[in-house]
């Protein structure tokens, strides 16, 4: 009914392959954007930017580089955690070794670092898989972290062993540090994230896409049919690192605004892979959804029993909350396995079909 | 007709109702009763909570005016206790952070947010200066002043300390780092040695490896700063390498019975330096027992009541009671702003009689703050595990706050210069 395609007949093959041959598609995400872009900044308060909205961008940032690299490139990583840590330690140490640089510039400078130690730990992908992958990667979680807490010129020698987020300003107005208004914030991290998000889908749907994708589903097949493995394997990782590099530094410094070493130690990495999986694997917009189930449903779900009125005690609130969230992770995998992508390609397909039952 | 007066009655009942709860002050704890910390958290928690419970039930909350006092659960974990802030932030009159990890990502923000910050014996040292530290409390003692009195401690006993040999073990976070720039000013002064231990998130448990390098290197003294699952993990180490309890000495959070409880009788001579005693005669403590928990509303049990950390959790409500109270007395109202507790906060001063009139003999020891000293330096004292319960076993010392309140001014101004632009109060006229 909403999504009939009837009437849309495409006469050149140019116009098949558009990115949303379907019109409600970009009707829908026409939709979405305006409330991302006009709506939320206007109505939201305080609370629902630092709580829902700016992590639940940054967390699907991270998720999608891990995607890249796991969905589409099908390497195993559980080094997000550590590589989000050097794109924030490396955000750290630019801005404050040359303070009058653009903090935006900064964060995608960032980016590179994270990339370049990604590519350092991806090269044992070429000879192990899997789950050995995985293994091999964890190295790089327990020595990352290891160097955040010994290399003390890293945190500038403070004493506590953190760093802190210093303000710095654009154009006159503070968009990092305590100082900097969270609608702000939230327009940096909103755009950061809408330019790596157009730069994602199109890498995926194009060549490069294609290689990673042939690399993922049988390597020696696609070595047989002229894929260079070392080169399609090493561009996953610098690429998706890059990618994670960027969201450790917005997280640090357009969200939390302090960090301790042991923050990007592996539960990080696990609550991104997550997402990633949760959200489905090999897909774009997964990130996102798995990013409003994992990060965004238990803020909200906090926040049910004060609403309506009920009187239960905060750290009951949140066992119930863990709870709750477990249970629909459970819950979505079983009826999709494939992640929330999959599920709305499903109910998308029936939509269109609709009201016939195949 | 007749319904249109009960509506009537209900709507007046609602607006008074409505009216009685603007009456009040809303006390948020961002605390941790779930997660790897919820053993340590829950009776001081409990404390807390229940001296507030009680004036409210014996007095009508402070000044009159309700206290209502609410907790978010953050599990110990920053990113909830961001959310918590967030959340609690629009009504609240102060913070209270209960997580160096949550007090630093807050700090930062104090200047912007201007809510007073109360961290009472954590945090950031630092904040003992108060004019940079305007919005931010550490009463009534700092780590700086924990470990210059651990230093003093042991230099008067069995010959001073020169020559000795002191093992710092801590916890390798923020928290375990603090005290570590005065210990070795100390020891390059006095001719120690100072060794430091770091124990690891991940090896809190298992400390082996920690305490074969304690065998090894033959230390006189082994300090503690830990915390949650690392106290009891050290003291049970200690124990099975049968090192000398009475050579073994905590920071305040590693005093806790529970952790000693396990040990039983071969933890006798533990020590562990502390601002507050639990001290179960004191009548403050009765008044918990008839307001509190006969009428059912503790959380707590006789047990955990009878420990150090309740009694720390109540002594930490009554200072910000006392905040609370001073401001409502200099500025002649009931409902207080957090400009104002500010100004209450940095006008504490928590007499002897005061102490006694509050029903806290010997509970915590007498102290005063300042706009430009925010913690106040009360001192404290050596509490003993006898096999069964800690008592004290020294009389009241003191820090030697002349030795690091250079150490203090210049930090801050680093902290201040890092943060820039970070307005200092240029009004307060007091020295430290």
């Amino acid at each position: 009914m909403i999504y009939r395609t009837v009437g849309q007949f495409k006469t050149s093959y140019r116009r098949d392959q558009a990115l949303f041959p379907v019109r409600q598609d970009a009707f829908l995400l026409a939709v979405i954007l305006l409330f991302a872009w006009v709506i939320f900044p206007l109505t939201a308060s305080e609370f629902a930017f630092q709580t829902l909205l700016i992590p639940v961008l940054i967390y699907a940032l991270a998720a999608m580089g891990l995607n890249l690299l796991m969905g589409y490139a099908g390497q195993l990583s559980l080094g997000t955690g550590a590589f989000m840590g050097v794109g924030a330690y490396a955000c750290y140490k630019l801005i404050t070794i040359f303070p009058w640089m653009n903090p935006i510039a900064a964060i995608f400078l960032s980016g590179f670092f994270s990339a370049g130690i990604g590519v350092m730990f991806g090269i044992p992908s070429l000879r192990i898989k899997g789950f050995y992958l995985a293994i091999a990667t964890l190295a790089a979680q327990f020595f990352l972290i290891w160097l955040f807490e010994k290399w003390a010129w890293l945190y500038n020698y403070n004493a506590s062993g953190a760093i802190q987020v210093p303000n710095s300003e654009m154009f006159g107005v503070f968009v990092s540090g305590p100082q900097a208004a969270s609608v702000t914030q939230y327009f940096i991290v909103l755009a950061i994230v809408s330019i790596m998000t157009v730069v994602c889908i199109n890498l995926t749907r194009g060549n490069q896409g294609r290689i990673w994708k042939a690399t993922r589903d049988m390597d020696i097949a696609a070595e047989l049919i002229g894929i260079n493995l070392l080169k399609s394997k090493l561009t996953a990782f610098a690429v998706s690192s890059y990618i994670i590099g960027v969201s450790g530094a917005l997280f640090v410094f357009m969200w939390r605004g302090a960090a301790e070493p042991n923050l990007f130690d592996i539960p990080l990495s696990f609550r991104v892979m997550f997402i990633a999986i949760i959200g489905g694997l090999g897909s774009i917009m997964g990130n996102y959804l798995g990013a409003i189930l994992i990060v965004g449903l238990p803020v909200v779900l906090n926040t049910v029993p004060g609403f309506i009125g009920l009187d239960i005690k905060s750290a009951t609130v949140e066992h119930l909350n863990i709870m709750i969230v477990g249970a629909l992770i459970v819950f979505f995998l079983i009826i999709e396995p494939h992640g929330l992508a999959a599920l709305w390609r499903l109910v998308r397909e029936k939509l269109i079909l609709w009201p016939f039952p195949h | 007709m007749k319904h249109w007066k009960t509506l009537a009655a209900a709507a007046v009942a609602a607006s008074f109702g409505a009216a009685a709860l603007a009456e009040s002050i809303y006390v948020p704890n961002l605390s941790y009763r779930t997660g790897p910390f919820a053993a340590t958290g829950i009776p001081l928690m409990n404390g807390q909570r229940d001296y507030f419970e009680m004036l409210n039930a014996r007095d009508g909350g402070v000044g009159g005016v309700k206290i209502v006092f609410e907790e978010c659960e953050t599990g110990y974990n920053t990113e909830k206790g961001i959310e918590c802030y967030e959340k609690t932030k629009g009504n609240a009159v102060v913070t209270q952070p209960w997580s160096t990890g949550i007090t630093l990502q807050v700090l930062p923000k104090t200047n912007v947010d201007q809510i007073p910050l109360l961290a009472n014996g954590y945090g950031f040292s630092p904040m003992a200066d108060g004019k940079t530290f305007q919005w931010a409390f550490n009463a009534p003692s700092g780590y700086w002043d924990a470990a210059s009195m651990l230093v003093n401690y042991m230099d008067s006993q069995d010959g001073g300390l020169a020559g000795k040999k002191v093992a710092f073990l801590h916890l390798d976070v923020a928290y375990g780092k603090e005290p570590v720039p005065l210990f070795e000013k100390k020891a390059e002064e006095m001719g120690f040695e100072f060794l430091p231990i770091p124990v690891g998130l991940k090896e809190m448990q298992n400390q082996s490896a920690q305490w074969l390098q304690i065998r090894r290197e033959r230390p006189d003294y082994v300090v503690m700063w830990g915390w949650g699952a690392m106290n009891a993990g050290a003291v049970t180490e200690a124990v099975k390498t049968k090192f000398d309890m009475s050579k073994f000495i905590g920071v305040w959070w590693s005093g806790h019975d529970a952790d000693l409880a396990l040990v039983g009788d071969a933890g006798a001579g533990y020590k562990s330096i502390s601002w507050s005693f639990p001290n179960q005669d004191a009548g403050v403590m009765a008044d918990i027992q008839t307001h509190v928990v006969d009428t059912g509303k503790s959380l707590s049990n006789a047990q955990e009541m009878q420990g150090v950390f309740y009694g720390r959790g109540v002594v930490m409500s009554m200072i910000l009671a006392e905040g609370i109270a001073t401001a409502q007395a200099e500025y002649d109202t009931g409902v207080i702003t957090p400009a104002q507790l500010r100004w209450g906060l940095e006008n504490l001063n928590i007499t002897e009689d005061r102490l006694a009139e509050l029903g806290m003999a010997g509970m915590v020891p007498p102290f005063a703050t300042s706009c430009a000293n925010h913690t106040g330096h009360s001192g404290g004292w050596i509490l003993e595990w006898d096999g069964a319960k800690f008592v004290k076993a020294s009389d009241h010392i003191m820090p030697d706050t002349s030795d690091y309140a250079d150490l203090i001014a210049e930090t801050a101004a680093g902290y201040a210069a890092e943060n820039a632009p970070w307005p200092v109060n240029e009004d307060c006229s007091v020295s430290n």
